[in-house]
């Protein structure tokens, strides 16, 4: 591999665009087909009740009702993914037992012949239900002993780890500060409702599902599991997908089996898709967390402690509690060299929506506390927070405690100096905001986010590839493409290797009969891990093509380069002979020669190497009405190699919204265990006339274990948006905001604060 | 259920259908012409997943009655490229990069056609105005607001030659 890629490093268009811009790409939502009925769930209106007895006679007699299922009668699944190996947790499931524990919680499912007919019988089931009290607070979910929403109690999960000393870290610090922050209930809001999947259950036993999830294989082990069928019996075809962003790892595996289930009572295929409102309402959101954080710093600026409490409140169920409070810590205690540290994380159950994988899975709210922190220490000392970050970040070649490995490549050196420059930092931060009643602000803050999950789960990765006689190639890959573009960074990957045009490689649809065993895509994973898998599949297919052109060039195949559609000798380029000639050759035109070259490689990647980020965030606040207007995002990422540096941008950019969005308007509003603002009305997303500019900035420290270098982006654009919008406020007015989102009236509650002293 | 004949011009050709009269156009579309191409969001109008043009105007089918369109020109994304030949706004929303989970381009796409039709020189801040009626959660508006202005000029280029 030389340094000069053809493929590699090139915006490349994504492989799929035709398709999405004609309108013929077909998403879940799209499938249709011949005898196809339509599944729906009754769902709670009770935030915490028994249910003592279900009566579905009347709907059963409706004509065209096909199939009801009831919470007595349906097959359990894990939906947590992480416990598919452990199966300890059997607590987080779909229609699990007789307790509803949120608003929203199935019922039972009934499949129709038509929509219409299938509302009408879900509205002549009855139920009746004992309500139980609800805990809506997780504090008092903590202390309430009463009430239990599971069977072991409220508390879902507990973690407690020091690193060093937290007193000693104290007692070395000359100031010490302290505060409590709160998150919001953000959720994904891909454009595609979540909860849509179409199951075929034939007489045969074999079942095909399509299904809109981020882990097709995930999905055929538990279909496997819970209908007790063979994996081979069980198909997984991934259409396209409506974005995912976390949300598609969780629940969504309950429903695959439900629908699955009816289709087998049927043995006709059925189709399940939620209503934007049961999007909201009755699928994971990001775990909204109280998180006391304690920081204790010397005044020249070395951070000595960090103590951290975190309750997370998982909702009535949880999908990934444990991976998103575990990489709370990580990401926290990886990012900065914080010689004592100490970290207590604390998962309960409340009688809400449930909570489970969202875009940096519990680091934009870690990142938010800590990164205020260090802004307000910053303040107290006296010191530039970009200087007091480059004395405390974690740098390449020091060990990372919680994931115990060492750091290969960290870039946020050049991020932080490259943002600067590009923004304007120092001469904006050191500005007086004026007498106007509009402030203007400059606000920083840092991140580390992993990618992929091999320090912490099982995490594998497989690509075959198949060269035909015109020299063109099929990849087959299960890495789901969910619209980031994964699919055609790993077709550049291939056709690097290889030597051909990107143009000439095929990108399989994702569908488990074909695409071997990938753990999915989650953790920002797909361009490193997938992309070891496509590389070292590639390199298979290429070792054995350039032994088949070694014999023809009669040479040996070290002594061969492969490029621009050519195998030739290194020192002698004149004797070449083409990959479209040499496959002509050995599969078709070669009497008693017939080699299928096919290139396969799986593993699991052998790290999970932190990217790194700097956000500097440039605000104007009113300070008559407590508007917040971001005026500019400077995002710098360091990605390791940027293999399609458009998809790169896309990814900073398109987070960076969705961080504003955290950062001041999204979150779900419950009063009861209801929520009030399930629809895009009231949950308000930015729209195009509310965006900033965003210059993204692209870093490349080149990770020494990746593919070319490369290493993840997708969580981590939005990680630090909304800490560094909340320094930004601070910097324009001195008001220091600890809740999320920040709304005008906190703004205007803490400059009254500021007024009145 | 009450149903009654409609005649609707679909992509440039005529359809007698017959539909009831709750019937949206959204689904009339979809799943009665299999135009799936125009996607549903939230059915609640908020989303813009499903805008098409309705006489050259921009319109929500997922609000609309399919007895509402009789007698009407409609246009979806299906019936924007020519053969193989895409318009030169999909042509832009690739090479912007204006596309990434797609679910929320034909909407996208098909509001930016009814603008240019009525404006074919629109300023950014305009082309803002019109795409905040559909949201995108992966791209962060600043791509499609590119490419919107960018299919113009190329079709004022095309205009003029």
């Amino acid at each position: 591999m030389t340094d000069s890629y053809t493929v590699v490093g090139k915006s490349f268009q994504r492989i799929d665009g035709i398709d999405k811009v004609t309108g013929t790409a077909r998403y879940a939502t799209d499938l249709k087909f011949e005898n196809m009925l339509y599944a729906g769930l009754l769902r709670s209106p009770h935030a915490h009740a028994r249910v003592s007895r279900i009566d579905t006679s009347a709907a059963q007699k409706l004509p065209g009702v096909k199939a009801v299922a009831t919470l007595f009668d349906v097959p359990k699944v894990v939906q947590y993914w992480f416990f598919l190996r452990t199966e300890k947790k059997k607590e987080q499931m779909f229609l699990y037992d007789n307790i509803v524990r949120f608003i929203g919680d199935p019922v039972l499912a009934i499949a129709a012949t038509s929509v219409d007919t299938l509302k009408k019988a879900l509205s002549l089931v009855s139920v009746e239900y004992e309500p139980l009290k609800a805990i809506h607070d997780p504090n008092i979910a903590l202390k309430e002993t009463e009430v239990s929403i599971h069977k072991k109690g409220n508390i879902a999960f507990k973690v407690n780890k020091e690193f060093g000393n937290i007193q000693e870290g104290f007692k070395a610090a000359d100031i010490i500060v302290e505060n409590t922050y709160h998150t919001s209930k953000q959720k994904h809001a891909g454009m595609e409702p979540i909860g849509t999947c179409v199951a075929s259950f034939q007489s045969n036993g074999r079942l095909t599902v399509y299904s809109s999830t981020q882990l097709p294989h995930w999905s055929r082990h538990y279909l496997a599991k819970a209908l007790d069928l063979s994996l081979n019996r069980v198909r997984v075809i991934k259409p396209f997908t409506g974005g995912a962003f976390g949300g598609r790892c969780g629940v969504i595996h309950g429903l695959e089996v439900m629908t699955s289930y009816l289709s087998r009572e049927t043995l006709r295929p059925v189709k399940m898709s939620f209503t934007r409102e049961e999007d909201f309402s009755a699928t994971e959101t990001r775990h909204p967390m109280t998180i006391r954080m304690k920081t204790g710093a010397t005044k020249e600026g070395i951070i000595t402690a960090n103590e951290v409490e975190i309750l997370s409140d998982t909702g009535g169920y949880g999908t990934h509690y444990i991976g998103v409070i575990a990489d709370c810590m990580s990401t926290g205690i990886g990012l900065y060299k914080i010689p004592n540290y100490s970290f207590s994380g604390i998962v309960v159950y409340t009688n809400k929506s449930m909570c489970g994988a969202f875009r940096g899975y519990g680091n934009p709210q870690m990142n938010f506390a800590q990164e205020s922190q260090m802004d307000i220490i910053a303040r107290e000392i006296g010191m530039d927070p970009m200087a007091l970050k480059l004395k405390n970040y974690r740098e390449e070649g020091e060990m990372d405690p919680v994931l115990n490995q060492r750091i290969l490549s960290n870039g946020l050196e050049e991020c932080l100096t490259k943002g600067a420059r590009s923004c304007g930092w120092e001469e904006k931060r050191s500005k007086l905001p004026g007498n106007d009643s509009i402030k203007k602000g400059i606000g920083l803050s840092i991140m580390l986010h992993g990618t992929g999950a091999a320090r912490a789960l099982p995490d594998p990765a497989s690509a075959t590839i198949m060269i035909n006689s015109d020299g063109t190639a099929n990849l087959h890959t299960a890495a789901a493409d969910e619209g980031q573009g994964n699919r055609t960074v790993l077709a550049q990957i291939a056709a690097e290797i290889l030597g051909i045009e990107f143009k000439d490689i095929l990108v399989s649809e994702t569908d488990t009969d074909i695409t071997p065993l990938d753990c999915g895509t989650h953790g920002s994973r797909q361009a490193y891990c997938g992309g070891l898998s496509v590389r070292d599949a590639a390199m298979d297919a290429r070792k054995k093509m350039l032994a088949h052109a070694g014999k023809r060039l009669m040479v040996t195949p070290d002594q061969l380069m492969i490029k621009n559609g050519r195998i030739f000798e290194k020192t002698n380029p004149e004797n070449y002979i083409s990959i479209k000639d040499l496959m002509q050759k050995i599969q078709i035109r070669d009497m008693g020669v017939c080699e299928q070259i096919i290139g396969s490689a799986s593993g699991i990647a052998p790290a999970m190497p932190g990217y790194y980020g700097a956000v500097f965030a440039e605000v104007e606040v009113n300070t008559q009405t407590g508007e917040v207007k971001v005026i500019k995002l400077t995002s710098a990422y360091d990605v390791g190699k940027a293999i399609n540096p458009e998809m790169v941008k896309g990814q900073i950019v398109g987070g960076g919204i969705m961080g504003i969005g955290y950062a001041l308007t999204e979150g779900l509003q419950l009063e009861d265990g209801h929520i009030l603002n399930p629809n895009f009305t009231d949950y308000r997303l930015l729209r195009s006339c509310d965006i900033p500019k965003i210059e993204p900035i692209i870093v490349e420290s080149n990770e020494p274990t990746g593919p070319f270098g490369a290493k993840g982006i997708g969580e981590g654009s939005m990680v630090n948006i909304a800490s560094a919008i909340s320094n930004a406020i601070c910097h324009a007015t001195g008001v220091r905001l600890t809740d999320l989102c920040i709304t005008l009236e906190k703004i205007l509650q803490g400059l009254k604060k500021i007024k009145c002293g | 259920m009450k149903k009654t004949d409609i005649r609707v011009n679909i992509n440039g050709e005529w359809h007698d259908l017959t539909v009831t009269l709750q019937d949206r156009l959204i689904d009339t579309l979809r799943d009665q012409m299999g135009l799936t191409g125009t996607k549903e969001g939230c059915g609640e109008g908020e989303c813009g997943a499903c805008t098409i043009n309705l006489n050259g105007k921009a319109v929500l089918s997922c609000l609309m009655l399919s007895v509402q369109a009789d007698g009407a020109e409609i246009q979806t994304i299906e019936g924007l490229q020519n053969g193989l030949d895409l318009h030169p706004l999909q042509t832009a929303f690739l090479s912007e990069s204006a596309v990434q989970c797609g679910y929320c381009t034909p909407g996208m796409i098909m509001a930016g056609h009814a603008l240019i039709k009525q404006d074919p020189d629109p300023d950014e801040k305009t082309v803002k105005t019109c795409l905040a009626n559909n949201l995108c959660r992966c791209t962060g508006y600043e791509q499609p607001v590119k490419a919107v202005l960018k299919a113009a000029r190329e079709m004022r280029r095309k205009t003029n030659d």
